[in-house]
């Protein structure tokens, strides 16, 4: 056991077990956990789409799709969800359901022999989060549409839950989750600061347990659809959380645990380019949202809304560019002087580079949230007035239809910003001297190659909030 | 070491409040600004910390409206039809203003800043992320051989 | 295990199919009145389509309740001023559905129009009522 303690105050290795408590462990094993979840939000998003639908093309501060899309769920993932639950999303996200039923033959019950569809094997150059990383990016070329437009919303939700359910023919078990679906890509980056992680128990038990079943599913639960090996996994960016193992797992050996955040970071496990790219995507994408949602910029605005086709093409190429080529070019620029300054000739640039941008990682959620401070406490309010009216048909189910646009707390924004930022470029420091320390054999050397990694922190950090608050 | 470190630290904590609560002699400032779907011009309005702020809303095309953060006063103006506000810049920092009345799709975004300066939000913050960041890399420093955290 | 599979399936069919079913009957069920007789009218700005019906005809001597959807980005009003109208004059905002009643109790043509200024031929957005 290592004494590595996060800030002086909490071991890295601190765990406690939330499925000690026997409910929990309950309803964890139970099949109807996380189906009735699913299907709730199976209900949700009908109504979701219905809106999306009949809204049209009008104005989308009045649209239950909208709104709820794009206020509650998407402030939901970045502010509770991703940072303290990990992929809780995935574990209730209703997307894949029709093409896994169609794959199981059953929707509750388990299914022992072999599974419908297809079930072809995923390429193996396509096992990473490049796709992920491109669909993401594409999508959000569109966030002048969806996020105002009711009927772009509803193209995008039914194209999703379309395509899933044909790759859900087509290809075995949940490949759509793991290589494809855009949401999934920042889920699994950011689940990594997570404070909460799925793991097996005892090592040892696992190693004596020669059927895995974990992997190969019994009659209590199907073998992992994530593809993954529950019994060794010690990372959590893979790992949906769709719970079979504990239902499969005749030793009771899975745990589901609260644990400090950011434990992840320092796992040397999968780490590639695809996920550093995903990192520097996420930043870019949290400027551009910024300037074009937050910003004073009306020529902006009228790019993003594409109102001429110049000006929308030339949004999409500089967002490209600055995602995939300036962001990346520039952390490259520090990387390759980190190797300059440690003195260090055995690491290669390319480990450097993948192993650093994990520093990332938490100033990138940290950016998020702040941001998504500045969607929630202005727009809030509209959220009570589409749930009474959700079609804008005039109902009133909860009295709640005639309340006004109301800006909660937004004389706090600033200082709620500020403060986030602050908190989550803490993490970063923390975790970047370790990952430093990871990298490089020497503690002078780590010490020397960690300046200009925590110049470009301190620097990105000082721009969000310039950008922000400033 | 540390204390040199902490003097330090208190000196610039001490001059950013005092330049955040050092008053300003009041001026009255007045804006004539254009609401057009979906920006305002001028996009950036710059105040002095107590100014009395008074402003004319000019809609160029549809019915917009003129909220201040931090201050929750507003105003809308339809075309011909100007509206007015008048505040005192009490509270320093950057605030957005933003559209009140659905104006068109693109209504959310519609935005603008009031900056009241001094910004001793963003400075304070600022300083904040300099010298916690100074002061981390000083103890990494002063790490030893087989130290841990 | 067969019992839970039919439940969830049932679910399922509730959530989906089950959702979409009540959604409707529910809005039939609200504009089916005795009283009322019932109209829609959609506004939009004149260079997107105008008032549509441009001509509304509604029976003389009876209630009438009418849905006035604003199916676009900017603010509408609606104004009937040869009726009683209850409320009197009203701001359509973007995305909403207004309810106007009055009582159809002269013969005729009658202009309406809308009241807020929602684009540069905001002068052209009127219709006619017909009473017959």
């Amino acid at each position: 056991m290592s004494k590595d303690k996060l800030f002086g105050l909490v071991d890295l290795d601190w765990r406690f077990e939330l499925t000690k408590f026997r409910p929990v462990r309950a309803l964890f094993k139970s099949r109807w956990f996380p189906l009735l979840p699913i299907l709730f939000n199976l209900f949700i998003f009908v109504i979701i789409l219905l809106a999306g639908f009949l809204g049209g093309y009008s104005a989308g501060n009045y649209n239950f799709g909208i709104m709820i899309v794009w206020i509650l769920w998407w402030v939901m993932l970045m502010f509770v969800l991703v940072p303290v639950l990990s992929r809780a999303w995935c574990l209730m996200c209703p997307f894949p359901i029709f093409g896994e039923w169609a794959q199981r033959g059953a929707l509750f019950g388990v299914n022992m022999g072999k599974l419908g569809g297809l079930n072809l094997k995923w390429p193996k150059a396509l096992k990473n989060m490049w796709i992920m990383n491109v669909f993401f990016l594409v999508t959000t070329f569109f966030s002048g549409f969806f996020t105002v437009r009711p009927l772009a919303t509803f193209i995008l939700l039914g194209l999703i839950i379309l395509i899933a359910f044909i790759m859900g023919l087509i290809f075995e078990k949940r490949s759509f989750c793991l290589y494809v679906c855009p949401v999934s890509g920042f889920q699994g980056l950011y689940s990594q600061f997570a404070t909460t992680e799925i793991r097996s128990k005892d090592p040892q038990v696992c190693k004596e347990h020669k059927l895995k079943t974990c992997y190969l599913g019994n009659e209590k639960g199907y073998g992992c659809p994530w593809l993954l090996a529950p019994f060794s996994f010690r990372k959590n960016t893979y790992c949906g959380m769709c719970l079979e193992c504990f239902k499969s797992c005749p030793y009771d050996n899975m745990a589901f645990n609260l644990r400090p955040p950011g434990a992840d970071l320092l796992v040397d496990d999968k780490r590639g380019l695809d996920e550093a790219w995903k990192s520097f995507i996420m930043l870019g994408i949290a400027m551009v949202f910024f300037l074009s949602m937050q910003g004073p910029w009306g020529v902006l605005k009228d790019m993003v809304r594409a109102s001429t086709l110049r000006g929308y093409l030339t949004f999409i190429t500089f967002h490209t560019v600055l995602c995939l080529l300036v962001i990346p070019g520039i952390f490259f620029v520090f990387s390759y002087l980190s190797k300059v300054f440690s003195g260090n000739k055995e690491v290669s640039l390319k480990k450097l580079f993948i192993n650093f941008s994990y520093t990332l990682i938490p100033i990138g959620l940290g950016a998020w949230i702040a941001f998504s401070f500045g969607i929630v406490l202005p727009n809030g309010s509209y959220i009570l007035h589409i749930l009474s009216d959700p079609f804008s048909w005039g109902w009133n189910l909860f009295g709640t239809k005639n309340v006004p646009w109301t800006p909660v707390f937004t004389h706090s924004l600033g200082y709620l910003q500020g403060i986030t930022l602050l908190v989550f470029y803490l993490f970063s420091l923390a975790y970047g001297f370790r990952l430093s320390k990871q990298t490089f054999p020497g503690l002078q050397e780590a010490k020397r190659g960690w300046i200009p990694i925590f110049t470009f922190l301190t620097l990105t950090t000082l721009l969000f909030l310039w950008l922000y608050i400033g | 070491m540390k204390i040199k470190c902490q003097v330090f630290c208190w000196f610039i904590v001490c001059s950013l409040w005092f330049m955040a609560g050092s008053s300003f002699a009041q001026a009255e400032k007045f804006f004539e600004v254009k609401a057009k779907k979906f920006s305002y011009t001028p996009n950036i309005i710059e105040v002095n910390k107590g100014d009395l702020v008074r402003i004319r809303l000019i809609s160029e095309d549809v019915h917009h409206g003129f909220f201040v953060d931090g201050y929750a006063v507003s105003t809308s103006a339809h075309p011909g039809q100007d509206g007015s506000l008048k505040f005192t810049a009490d509270k320093p920092g950057r605030f957005c203003f933003r559209c009140s009345v659905t104006c068109g799709e693109f209504h959310p975004y519609m935005v603008g800043y009031l900056v009241v300066k001094p910004n001793s939000r963003f400075s304070m913050s600022a300083a904040a992320v300099i010298l916690i960041g100074l002061g981390s890399l000083v103890i990494v420093f002063r790490k030893k051989e087989n130290e841990q955290g | 295990m067969k019992r839970n599979e039919f439940i969830a399936v049932t679910l399922m069919i509730l959530v989906t199919i089950g959702t979409i079913a009540a959604v409707f009957s529910y809005e039939s069920y609200r504009r089916r009145s005795a009283e009322y007789f019932f109209v829609e009218l959609i506004a939009r700005s004149p260079n997107n389509g105008n008032w549509y019906p441009k001509e509304l005809k509604v029976p003389y001597g009876k209630k009438i309740k009418l849905h006035i959807r604003n199916i676009e980005t900017v603010s509408h009003g609606f104004a009937l001023p040869d009726f009683d109208t209850e409320p009197s004059s009203s701001e359509i905002k973007a995305g909403e559905v207004v309810e106007v009643t009055f009582v159809a109790d002269k013969r005729g043509s009658f202009p309406f129009m809308c009241t807020a200024w929602c684009s540069e031929e905001h002068m052209q957005m009127n219709g006619k009522l017909l009473v017959e």
